[in-house]
């Protein structure tokens, strides 16, 4: 009882700290208004529910309500995202986008550029290096060591395959946009399906 | 007269334009970093490509390559030793130093040594790389010989090497050369080389190949402005650079590089240059080249990049104005009021210790 009244008094004195400190565990545990009709297809903890919806743990706040405010400007299509998104009115991006990018991320060892120098796997070589004869950039370049990803490039590793071969897809077909100048619908565009398969696998796998 | 003389010189075309480079010293300037003259793209060049990196060979030659590959993707692991900023090379070398038109290593091992009028001094690859080292990586350049200089060289040389081979349809693998004339560079007439490939190109060739450097521009239409170039670096820099220019880490690595203050190159570095960047910027940016901006676009956002604060000027004795005088005025902003204040007078310090 003493230890409550002490803990919920420290939270109200530093309102600000706990807002801003996503491990604070009661204010983790509590799903916000807003997010509340998230966690049905996403999970209650962001983990994602195949095929319903791609895991958000491990996203961060600024690519979060950089896509919610794309998928209510249209630029990115998605005909269950889009009325979702829609939803989010006042704050709403806000707190969703805060709740789900204090969630934990799966764990991944990050490996870095250069720790391995000769590829046999054609799509790790491409995950590493890419392939410049195609104008093809090495992906971790934005999304970083192992796709850990930051800021506006969505971590990768460990996300679902099958929703990283839908996007990869939808920014081939144009459904998804957004991209400042065209950058990752350039990359998608010279993928091949069978890169884009392959790709998808090796993001979702890693460990 | 005028006229003929004019058109003389355009028939003459880029011999023309090559030859007055080599004689109008840009690289007056006791600098280590002084830019080997560049031209302008041709179209529908073809460059060298060099060997994949499986094709390294086993053993102790192939270590130092492999060891050069790993240090320029990953120069952070040189950090406080040798390294003072958030740099690697790959961030100005496109593709592990590989990419033509991206100053790839193949062009710069084939064009060193190379001699400087006005220092009357023949720098080697090496010295070149030390330059680097002091400069873009705002650190203290590892000792002649040392394996790290070495390990450079040898990737270097590799790349190159293996693309001429290709070219001159000769096979098998690169000859294994020490370590001793790995450093010095390969632009000189007792550089070790395959019989067929030495009758097949001069020095002077292979001292130029295509793709070598950042492709000269032409000059803005306009003076370049740093506030135009705000808007071009809002537009289309900012989201992988940061809104202040600092890049931006993902687990501790800066693939996407600050490019101003304490963690980028300092004001010695030759991307500090609005032409140099410019050059750069106009071929290599934005990363992937998904648009291409314009010409006066790349000018712009080279100078607001370059009229930011950065490191100190490793050759300046203290005074801004005596080194700006002595080093600088080239197309640069070391000295120059911007804001209120003169560049160079908060200038970050020099190889600073990360923690």
């Amino acid at each position: 009882m003493k230890i409550k009244t002490l803990v919920i008094g420290l939270t109200l004195c530093s309102g600000y700290a706990a807002a801003a400190e996503p491990s604070d565990k009661q204010s983790m545990n509590v799903i916000p208004q807003a997010a509340q009709l998230c966690v049905s297809c996403h999970g209650a903890a962001g983990e994602g529910i195949e095929p319903l919806g791609p895991r958000l743990a491990g996203l961060s706040k600024e690519y979060i309500s950089t896509q919610l405010q794309h998928f209510q400007a249209g630029v990115r299509q998605n005909a269950t995202m889009m009325p979702m998104a829609m939803t989010l009115q006042g704050d709403g991006i806000e707190q969703v986008s805060s709740y789900f990018s204090a969630k934990p991320a799966n764990d991944v060892k990050p490996v870095l550029r250069g720790e391995q120098v000769v590829f046999n796997d054609d799509t790790a070589r491409l995950a590493y290096q890419g392939d410049w004869s195609r104008g093809l950039l090495a992906c971790v370049t934005c999304h970083g060591p192992s796709a850990l990803g930051g800021g506006l490039f969505p971590r990768l590793a460990g996300q679902q395959a099958s929703y990283i071969k839908t996007q990869l897809l939808a920014w081939q077909s144009g459904t998804r946009k957004g991209d400042v100048d065209g950058m990752m619908g350039s990359v998608a565009n010279k993928l091949t399906v069978a890169e884009i398969d392959a790709l998808a696998n090796y993001f979702a796998n890693l460990k | 007269m005028k006229y003929s003389a004019m058109l003389l010189l355009a028939a003459m075309g880029s011999l023309t334009v090559q030859a007055q480079a080599e004689t109008e010293p840009v690289q007056e300037r006791p600098d280590k970093q002084a830019p080997l003259p560049s031209f302008p793209k041709v179209a529908d060049q073809t460059y060298l490509t060099p060997r994949p990196l499986s094709a390294i060979p086993e053993g102790a030659f192939g270590d130092k390559v492999r060891l050069g590959y790993q240090l320029f993707v990953n120069t952070q692991q040189l950090r406080d030793k040798y390294v003072g900023n958030e740099l690697n090379c790959t961030n100005c070398h496109m593709d592990a130093g590989r990419k033509a038109n991206a100053s790839p290593l193949w062009g710069a091992y084939f064009a060193y040594p190379a001699y400087r009028k006005k220092d009357n001094k023949v720098s080697s690859f090496e010295e070149r790389i030390q330059g680097c080292f002091n400069y873009s990586m705002n650190g203290k350049a590892p000792a002649s010989g040392s394996p790290e200089l070495v390990a450079l060289s040898a990737y270097a040389y590799w790349l190159g090497m293996g693309g001429l081979m290709d070219e001159a349809n000769i096979s098998g693998s690169v000859p294994e050369i020490s370590d001793a004339e790995l450093v010095k560079g390969a632009k000189r007439d007792d550089f070790p080389l395959p019989e067929a490939l030495a009758k097949a190109m001069t020095v002077e060739q292979r001292a130029n190949l295509p793709g070598r450097a950042y492709p000269e521009i032409p000059k803005p239409e306009q003076a370049y402005s740093p506030e135009r170039g705000k808007a071009v670096y809002v537009a289309h820099c900012q989201t992988c650079h940061g809104v202040d220019g600092q890049g931006q880490a993902i687990a501790g690595v800066y693939a996407l590089p600050p490019l101003w203050g304490a963690q980028s190159y300092n004001w010695g570095a030759g991307m500090h240059r609005v032409n140099t960047a410019a050059f750069f910027i106009y071929e290599n940016m934005p990363f992937g080249k998904s648009m291409q901006l314009t010409n006066q676009q790349a000018w712009d956002v080279a100078a607001y990049i370059n009229s930011h604060e950065r490191p100190q000027d490793p050759r300046s004795k203290g005074d801004v104005k005596q080194a700006q005088e002595k080093y600088h005025n080239d197309s640069d902003y070391y000295g120059v009021e911007v804001d209120g204040k003169v560049l160079g007078t908060e200038a970050y310090p020099i190889f600073p210790k990360k923690s």
